[in-house]
């Protein structure tokens, strides 16, 4: 019964495909590629020929829309096998320049993920570097440890390798290509260092990623063309789509795919290590994808222009999940592609983290592989689902937030009060943080302890001249983490709670915090 | 030209820049300002040469503030950067941008050196040249 079910779905998806009026099949395509009568243009090259004659003649002319895009690709890494020692080891932990390899598998087998950090550089060198090195041909120090067996007697391994060493090291990539990625500002108060590089404070500039006109699956907007055994250019070599991506989410809009291809053959031109500051590393992928122009629909998705296609550029100041930081606008790659954008009236730079130079190459550098007919097309043995979204993870189990510790009778003060009285306050309620309101409880400013020291020491009178006014404030419904987090940025022990119109609701510190992770240790 | 003013606590409070703009009737225009009560650091663009930037820098050395030209102050290793544009939205001058074959260019007259693109960029292929790294980074 499943069976058919499957089955069924995937017929459906067959006939969704058969259903555009076809022009030519990736046969016949092939067939022009050997004789070189195949008419290739790049991605951009489609667009000026459908601005020019139309998408029904470009449909009639062009044969293959070569694509491309080059950005980081976190979910990137390489199977490898060493080969056997003598005597052998059944390496249960094992290092490549530091960085760990997932052991997990047979004796000699590991898969190196892109993001995996060295164990003695952190952020500066990572996975990603070390797929870089080897397809570099570089040296890579090996380390592997073990507890022995009967069969695999040897307990440690240190030795030096080379990609040539190598029995096999394939690049298999769960998620790549996003067909779209929405942008990043920045509303807090603070520079943000995050995988869509630096975010200045107050909605200070704009990141974006993707190739958008250039990238493949915005190419093939419906999946009619890319799916199960694809053919593609992978970090200058040949490699294969195996699937759609972690994280595929067709519904929105939001496609990914799985691929994988020979590292031995790739070209480090084309793969490169990179770190994110106070973020972590990563691998920037090279992939271009040839769009047979198999039918008319094909051809339109294929002539895109990046003023036609969308993305929300996104508010990394609030700390939620991707999909509920807050949507601050909506805006097409040609926007963010000119290097501003408009937020609330003020001029805003924006730039890109993925390269539009390298896609734009990638999809030369296809078409010239196809026309000279060393690339052939494949035909996709099954299809990307197009249906499908995203879940979020749920967390079970109950985390303290900020209402189940904060202190609800909080002490306060006006703006206008002395600074002995606010003092006496202090020290008679044994607190350190003393939040400022308005006569209707609106906070205006915060006083801490040490700020009383200092302004009695300088002989200062009133509230208002020491407080201070931009106060780091926590809500209740906020996580401790993210607080204590929050905190630990601003140097600070302590943040009034507030409502949304920053009427003081409660106070939360660290000193509370730490309590009541004392509390629960004692309780166990 | 560019040039690092720095203030010593004895002349911060004096208004010596707006003196000198006064005198020479040169529009300075001012790239980055760090001063608090102790100690000023200014990175300002005089919009001269020869003899009356010569004039300009005698007056604020005579009044007490130390002159360094700013010349070189970032060095892009072009065989690492992929022009990918992480480094440009965050440089708070427009110094960096791309060309219209969407290359990364670098405008060395823009650049205060805050060094704000060094961490930016993922491939550290940008590097703060040391005569040029002497105002902090803003972005700590």
């Amino acid at each position: 019964m499943k069976i058919k079910r499957f089955l069924g779905e995937v017929l459906l998806e067959g006939e969704y495909v058969k259903k555009g009026e076809r022009i030519r099949s990736v046969r016949e395509i092939n067939e022009k590629i050997k004789c070189g009568d195949a008419v290739v243009l790049t991605a951009e090259e489609m667009i000026r020929l459908a601005e020019s004659s139309g998408v029904k003649a470009a449909a009639e002319e062009v044969d293959v829309v070569t694509t491309g895009t080059f950005g980081a690709m976190c979910s990137s890494g390489v199977f490898l096998n060493f080969g056997h020692s003598d005597p052998p080891i059944k390496m249960t932990e094992c290092w490549l320049n530091d960085v760990p390899v997932y052991k997990g598998l047979a004796a000699v087998d590991g898969y190196l993920g892109a993001a995996a950090l060295s164990e003695t550089r952190g952020f500066e060198y990572g996975g990603g570097h070390v797929i870089e090195d080897l397809v570099s041909g570089k040296e890579i120090e090996l380390r592997a440890e073990s507890y022995g067996t009967d069969c695999y007697p040897r307990r440690h391994v240190e030795t030096t390798i080379t990609i040539e060493d190598l029995n096999q090291a394939i690049l298999v990539n769960p998620r790549n290509c996003y067909q779209r990625y929405n942008a990043a500002t920045n509303s807090s108060n603070r520079v943000l260092h995050t995988y869509m590089g630096t975010l200045l404070p107050n909605y200070g500039n704009v990141m974006f990623t993707g190739a958008g006109q250039l990238n493949p699956l915005c190419k093939d907007w419906n999946y009619e063309t890319i799916g199960i055994g694809t053919r593609i250019f992978l970090g200058g070599g040949v490699g294969y789509v195996i699937g759609e991506g972690t994280q595929h989410d067709p519904q929105s809009g939001f496609g990914t795919l799985m691929i994988r291809g020979d590292l031995k053959r790739m070209n480090s031109r084309y793969l490169r290590g990179a770190s994110f500051y106070k973020y972590g590393v990563t691998l920037y992928v090279g992939i271009g994808i040839p769009i047979p122009i198999i039918n008319e629909r094909v051809a339109k998705t294929a002539a895109l222009r990046d003023d036609e296609i969308t993305v929300e550029i996104r508010d990394y100041g609030v700390p939620s999940r991707p999909d509920r930081r807050p949507v601050v606008k909506r805006v097409t790659y040609a926007d963010l592609r000119s290097g501003k954008v408009y937020i609330n009236g003020r001029k805003i730079p924006s730039s890109s983290l993925s390269s539009y130079k390298m896609a734009k190459e990638i999809s030369e550098v296809l078409k010239k592989w196809i026309l000279e007919g060393l690339f052939l097309l494949t035909e996709p043995v099954e299809s990307l689902p197009r249906k499908g979204s995203l879940k979020p993870l749920r967390v079970r189990r109950r985390e303290p937030i900020v209402r189940d510790l904060m202190r609800r009778e909080v002490i306060t003060a006006k703006p206008n009060e002395g600074v002995e009285e606010a003092a006496r306050k202090l020290i008679v309620k044994e607190i350190d943080h003393l939040p400022v309101t308005t006569e209707n409880g609106r906070l205006v400013g915060i006083v801490t302890s040490w700020d009383l020291a200092r302004a009695i020491a300088e002989r200062r009178q009133v509230l208002s001249e020491i407080m201070t006014r931009r106060v780091i404030t926590a809500r209740e419904d906020e996580t401790i983490d993210a607080v204590a987090w929050r905190m630990a940025q601003h140097n600070i022990s302590g943040m009034p709670v507030v409502d949304e119109e920053r009427k003081v609701v409660g106070i939360i510190t660290t000193d509370d915090i730490s309590k009541r992770l004392v509390e629960g240790i004692s309780r166990r | 030209m560019r040039v690092r003013l720095i203030y010593s606590p004895d002349v911060v409070e004096k208004p010596i820049l707006a003196e000198v703009i006064s005198k020479t009737g040169l529009l300075i225009n001012i790239l980055e300002a760090k001063v608090d009560a102790q100690k000023g650091e200014l990175v300002v663009s005089i919009p001269s040469s020869g003899k009356k930037l010569e004039e300009a820098i005698a007056m604020f050395r005579r009044a007490g503030v130390k002159v360094e030209e700013i010349k070189e102050t970032l060095k892009i290793d072009r065989e690492k950067c992929i022009s990918c544009g992480a480094c440009i939205s965050p440089c708070p001058t427009q110094a960096l941008q791309l060309d219209s074959d969407w290359t990364l260019k670098y405008d060395e007259e823009r650049c205060v050196a805050c060094g704000t693109c060094v961490h930016a960029c993922p491939f550290d292929a940008i590097t703060l040249l040391e005569d040029a790294g002497k105002v902090e980074a803003c972005s700590s």
